[in-house]
């Protein structure tokens, strides 16, 4: 198995488990700061492959923080769509 | 690769219908019914994609519509889902290129200078 801080977390930004835990322990931020700052979660599937993994990333660094108080947000559309399927044109 | 030849709900594979589709100008043999993915990974191809920035290979991962890895091009239409999309009859499908960084081209060259 290859080196577990080269796994690919957020695979549309291409984020390895060692950039955020290395950005987590730097900064001792919330999810949201996390994604921010280095784009997990912020491709094209919006974060509903890697969603839960930031959440735990951060709850392992921070012990006691509550992943409610600053989270991911969900917003719609809830699955990326195309702009014909918004417009008029389908 | 290889299909499987006799499946319990499928039935047998000699009584499927095959038809033909293109993945980036090349005829492939897929059976009616089946995905896009399916019918690439029975004809030995798993690199559906190359990532955007980085060109790193993509291929299937969660297989279910969920992740968004396997999307291709399909008749022109982009981002089209090869785990959830049939493949039909003359279907022209193309594989995700990688795009030009037009920042990270100028900050090299700014490096450089």
């Amino acid at each position: 198995m290859p080196n577990k801080e080269s796994i690919v977390i957020c695979r549309c930004e291409e984020v390895t488990y060692g950039q955020l835990l290395s950005t987590a322990n730097e900064h001792k931020c919330t999810a949201r700061e996390l994604k921010l700052r280095t784009r997990a979660g912020m491709g094209f599937c919006s974060g509903r492959t890697c969603r839960l993994t930031l959440d735990r990333i951060i709850e392992s660094v921070i012990p006691n923080v509550s992943s409610s108080k600053i989270p991911l947000k969900y917003q719609p559309p809830i699955r990326p769509v195309t702009f014909g399927t918004v417009g008029e044109n389908q | 690769m290889s299909r499987i030849l006799d499946h319990p709900i499928l039935g047998s594979l000699d009584n499927r219908e095959r038809i033909s589709f293109r993945f980036d100008g090349v005829t492939y043999e897929a059976y009616k019914n089946e995905t896009i993915a399916a019918a690439l990974l029975a004809n030995g191809i798993r690199k559906l994609r190359v990532h955007e920035d980085s060109g790193t290979p993509r291929g299937i991962y969660c297989n279910i519509g969920h992740c968004l890895e396997c999307r291709v091009t399909v008749n022109n239409q982009k981002n089209v889902r090869a785990c959830l999309t049939t493949v039909e009859k003359d279907m022209i499908v193309e594989s995700g290129k990688q795009h030009p960084n037009i920042v990270r081209g100028m900050v090299e060259k700014q490096w450089l200078m």
